[in-house]
Order: C-alpha cells, then structure tokens, then sequence
C-alpha cells in the first residue's frame, strides 16, 4: 500500500506540495489532533471545518461535477451497490453522507420493482378466487407500494441536504425518505435500528472513520448489513499511471471550469490518495465488529465496495 | 504517538496469527473493543450448552480457527478445552455455523417462495435477524439448495447406519442387495417430497456452471454411501460399474418424480423396481464392457419413459 503511495508523492513533491512521510499504519487513523487534509497537515478540528467548507461550495454543482469527472460511470457504481445490497421490501436503510441522494433515490426504485414484482405474483396465485377478494387484498397491497421500506439520509453538510431535498422534489420522490442532518462520527439513532448502513464517496471525508465504523455497528440491526462504496488502490501500474495522470491533470481542471473551485478538487483527488486501500479498510472494518467482511474492486481497484455483517 | 502505532500493528499482527490454524490462546494484546461485539454469535452458542459435553468441546476446537476474532481474555485462568462446554469467552459459533442455521430456518419458507434470496431472508427473520443477512449467500439460492442436499445426505447416512446397526445385532435380516437399493433410493426420494413442487427449479440450479462441481460431489458421496452400507466390497472395474448404474438410476427416478401424480408417487416407485431389477439382471452378465454399454441403455430408457409420460395429458406440473 506505502509502496503504490511513493511514485504517487514524487510526482507531487516536485510540484512542491506540503507532504509528510507518516507510516502506512497511521494514515489517516489520527490518534493524535493531527491529521491529514488531502496532502496538507492540519489538526482535525480543522480537518473537518475545510471539509464542510469544501462541500459548502461544491453542493449545487456536486452531480454535475460527479458525472463529468467520472464520464457518468459513477451511476453504474451505484447501480452495482444497489444490486449487490439487493433490498427486499420492508428494508430500513441509512444512507449516511448521501447528500444529494443517489443512493437513496436508486434504493426506492429497487424496491418499488421488487414489491411490483411480488404484488404480480401473488396475484397470478390468485386465479382461482372470487372477484371480491382479488379487488379487496389488490386494493390492501396498492397502498404500500414500497412494502413498508424506508431510506434515512443522513449528512453532516446543510448544503448538501438541500439540494438533495430538491432533487427529491424534482423527481418526485415523496414517501419513504427521511432527510436528517447528522455526523457519521456520531449518529443521532438508536442502537439496532437499520437493515442496511451504506457510506457511498463518504467515508473518505470522515475524520475519524475507526469512530464512524464503530457508529455504523452500533445503529446496524443484528444481521444487519454495512456497505461502503470508495474510491480505492489500483493495483495494476499502467492503470494506475493512466489514473493518476487524469486525476491530477484533468480534474482540478474541470473543477475550476465547470464549477469554479479549483481547490475543492484538488483536494478531492488528494484525499483519494490519502484513503487506505482495499485490504486495510478492511481490518478496520473488521476491527468494529464486522463479520464476513469482503470486498469487491470495480474498474480494477479505482472503486471497491466492502461489505460486512453485523453477527 | 508511535507506541500507539506500534499497539495498531502488533494487535493487527495478532489478529493475523488467529488466521492461521493456530489453536493458541494467547493473545498479543487485548481486545479494546464493547462487550457487545458478536452479540448474536454469542447469544447463540449459549444454547450449544445444552448439548453433550463431548460434542461442544469438540466444536470448541473447530471453531476457533474458524473464529477470525479474538475474543475477550477473562481476567481469571484460561478457560479449559477438556470438557467444560459453556465457557463464557470460549464458545462462539463460527460464521459457517451461523449461515448454517440460517439456511436450515430458511427451508420452511422454500414451499412458499422458491429456493431464493427471499427464503433466505424469512430464514433470517425468524432467527430473529435483519433480513439484510442474506446478503451473505448468493442471490440465486444456490447455497440453500446445496445445504438441502447434503442435510437430505446426511438424513440418508444416519438411516442406513441404524439399519445396519439392527442386521449386525440380530434384530432384523439382511435385505438382498436390490431391496437394499430400493428403499435407499426411495428412502433418499421421499425426503424431497415435502419440496416437490419447487424441485425442479433446484435441479436447474444445480446444473448452473458453478454449482456443478459441488453438486456432483454431493451426488457421489451419496451414490457411494448407499453402495458402501449394500455391502459393496468390489475392488475392480465392477466399482465404477455399480456406480454409474446406481447414478442412472437415482437420477431418472428423481426425474420421473418430478411428473408423478399419482397417489403417493407409486409410479414413481413402481418405476425405481423395474430398473433395480433390470440393473441387478444384468450384473449377471459376464461381460463388464457390455454391462456397461448397458448401464447406458437403463439412463436412455429412463429417459424415454420420462419424455413419454411428459406428453400424457393428465400431467400437468
């Protein structure tokens, strides 16, 4: 992981960025006030106020930028994520820095489908019944066409939830969404409260993620389910070259013309770097309390979900 | 600063040596983490105290190397292994053993929803979890049905064993080899009966690419557990031989079942006698090449009964 790190750090140093050697182990798991913003070194108070404001300013041009940067491949990640949760209706979902609401739009769609699915099914079991009854459990079953499911969006940033909100408005979504303003670090829920955790392009903003991991297991159901979807390592070294190269040529570049904040991407591709790879999100995924931990790589590595269950 | 760092590692260190088949205790450090971690696996292995001395120190031994976690060291000795199931740190229930118990809840619900990820997840409701937890197995049931199998197995081993039991102490006879056949298969049979309907949908999904390696294994191990209790003591080709008959046989009584309407499937076992019979004629020949051409008949004409029955009217799925 250090070692995929290094040719990375070169490139930067000769730009003359502010970076600091720290061993792999401590990256980002700050046991002391100091931490890390992108490449730059800040005490994290500080980390997570510069987060905010990055957010803050990139809120209403946030899917925009989204689609841009990554040629609109991030909607097949959330739909693989979708499908890899694989929902059935009555599911409870936390969906935490979910901002604008991506995944919470895409889980109700999934589950729409599934209870259609279901509601035809019965009724094709149905044939040998009186019109009555058919007409009266239809009419029972129409009423809950998500089947009793729910989607918590959770965000630590108000612009975010904002826009999220009128997203939500502007394509209709109006039952089961919540929207709820919230640090990862310290849910404001119960214990054993949700079916499904997912943390999608979040994770990597959270200051202390052993604290948000440990989070996340306390609100999760006994058999609940935890899914992050992150950006990650690239194992293979062209793909990586290539990857690096787009990242920070062609990003920070496209963040100044398409949403004029150059720094809030810069910083974005920096903290992608920062991110622990593949397999040590998954110790400390582990180390909260996960079972059956995995992990799955989408585009070789510049993707991965992992998931775990509450046992 | 770096001691803590140290601490990170060394402890992640030792979580690494309980992932080796280590069966060592000590730990490298303790665990920081709430009582609570696992609370279902623990929960769960409270009931496995119930059980008989032998077999929960037994299970204590397999699950460790199972248990990826190290759990909390009580202040006190170190619990024993030798017989004292019901320690509190020492018998949580592996992963495995947990889906296994999921999988088994799920089987009630397999009449109503299929072999699916929805079965599974009622499974898991009933075991008193979120039905996210069938997010652990495929979601195409493959695993439900796999387990199915090898419970229907292991049923069948238990049984053949209590038979054998009760010939070697004298209370019943030894049956001749094609009776043995017959009621091992219709025994085996019989145990789907309860699924029926949805039988044939696991059969295709046993078929799928990646289910074919595990199935065939659960298949053979049957085959020859059923030759193995017949009294099977052949050392020659005549092993593949009773085999491959015994396969054929199995496989196209399975399939005639699936379209039997008659009452209690006597057709089906009507069906399993006539080819039991023409198996047993034929090892009578001298001729093993030709037996085994043979063999290929039995599976043809099996076949031909099959698609033949398909096409009467009165069977409809």
């Amino acid at each position: 992981a250090v070692a995929g790190l290094c040719p990375c750090r070169a490139l930067l140093s000769r730009r003359g960025g502010a970076l600091r050697a720290l061993c792999g182990s401590v990256r980002g798991l700050a046991a002391a006030p100091e931490t890390h913003f992108g490449f730059q070194t800040v005490t994290e108070e500080e980390r997570r106020e510069k987060i905010y404001q990055v957010f803050e300013s990139v809120a209403k041009k946030y899917d925009v930028m989204n689609d841009s940067m990554t040629l609109g491949i991030h909607r097949v990640w959330k739909d693989i994520l979708m499908h890899k949760m694989n929902p059935s209706p009555g599911t409870l979902l936390l969906d935490v820095a979910g901002g604008t609401g991506d995944i919470a739009f895409r889980f109700i769609n999934y589950v729409r489908s599934v209870r259609e699915r279901q509601l035809q099914r019965k009724l094709k079991h149905h044939q040998n019944l009186s019109w009555q009854e058919i007409s009266e459990s239809y009419q029972e079953d129409r009423s809950k066409s998500l089947g009793d499911s729910h989607v918590v969006v959770c965000d630590i940033n108000k612009e975010m939830l904002k826009v999220g909100k009128q997203k939500a408005q502007h394509l209709g979504y109006l039952e089961g969404l919540s929207w709820v303003l919230g640090n990862a670090e310290e849910l404001p829920f119960d214990d054993d409260k949700f079916d499904v955790y997912t943390i999608a392009f979040g994770i990597r903003n959270v200051t202390r993620i052993d604290l948000a991991l440990q989070e996340a297991y306390r609100v999760l159901k006994p058999g609940g389910r935890f899914l992050c979807l992150e950006f990650s390592h690239v194992s293979n070294p062209i793909l990586s070259r290539l990857y690096d190269l787009y990242s920070f040529q062609v990003i920070p570049v496209l963040g100044e013309v398409i949403a004029g904040d150059w720094k809030s991407y810069q910083y974005l591709v920096e903290s992608i770097r920062r991110f622990p790879p593949q397999e040590e999100l998954k110790a400390m995924i582990e180390d909260a309390g996960f079972f059956k931990v995995d992990y799955q790589n989408l585009n070789s590595g510049i993707v991965a979900i992992h998931s775990g269950f509450k046992l | 600063k770096m001691a803590a760092a140290a601490a990170i590692s060394l402890r992640r260190a030792g979580w690494r040596l309980w992932q080796g088949h280590a069966v060592i205790m000590c730990q490298l450090c303790p665990l920081q983490r709430p009582l609570q971690a696992s609370a279902v696996l623990r929960r769960v292995s409270e009931e496995q105290k119930k059980e008989p001395l032998a077999s929960s120190s037994q299970q204590q031994f397999d699950s460790h190397p199972a248990e990826h976690k190290p759990e909390k060291e009580p202040q006190g000795p170190r619990p024993s292994y030798t017989g004292q199931g019901g320690q509190e740190s020492e018998d949580y229930e592996s992963e495995e053993q947990l889906q296994h118990r999921i999988l088994t809840a799920a089987l009630e619900f397999v009449p109503e929803h299929g072999w699916t990820a929805e079965a599974i997840a009622e499974g898991a409701k009933t075991l008193g979890l979120s039905a996210a937890a069938a997010g652990m197995f495929h979601s195409d049931g493959s695993e439900l049905i796999l387990h199915f199998v090898s419970q229907c197995n292991t049923k069948l081993s238990g049984l053949l064993e209590q038979e054998q039991k009760l010939v070697q102490l004298g209370e019943a006879e030894k049956k001749p080899t094609d009776q043995f056949l017959r009621d091992a298969v219709e025994a085996r049979l019989r145990m789907l009966v309860p699924y029926i309907e949805k039988w044939p949908q696991a059969l295709s999904i046993l078929l799928l690419p990646h289910n074919i390696p595990s199935s065939l294994n659960l298949l053979t191990s049957m085959i020859d557990d059923i030759w193995h209790y017949a009294g099977d003591q052949s050392t020659d080709f005549n092993w593949y031989t009773r085999r491959a008959v015994l396969t054929g046989i199995y496989n196209t009584t399975e399939l005639v079942m699936m379209q039997d309407s008659s009452p209690d499937f006597e057709d089906t076992w009507r069906f399993l006698e006539n080819r039991v019979a023409d198996a047993t004629n034929m090892g009578n020949t001298a001729n093993q090449v030709q037996s085994t051409g043979e063999a290929v008949i039995q599976g043809l004409m099996g076949a031909a009964v099959t698609v033949s029955s398909a096409e009467s009217p009165e069977l409809q799925g």
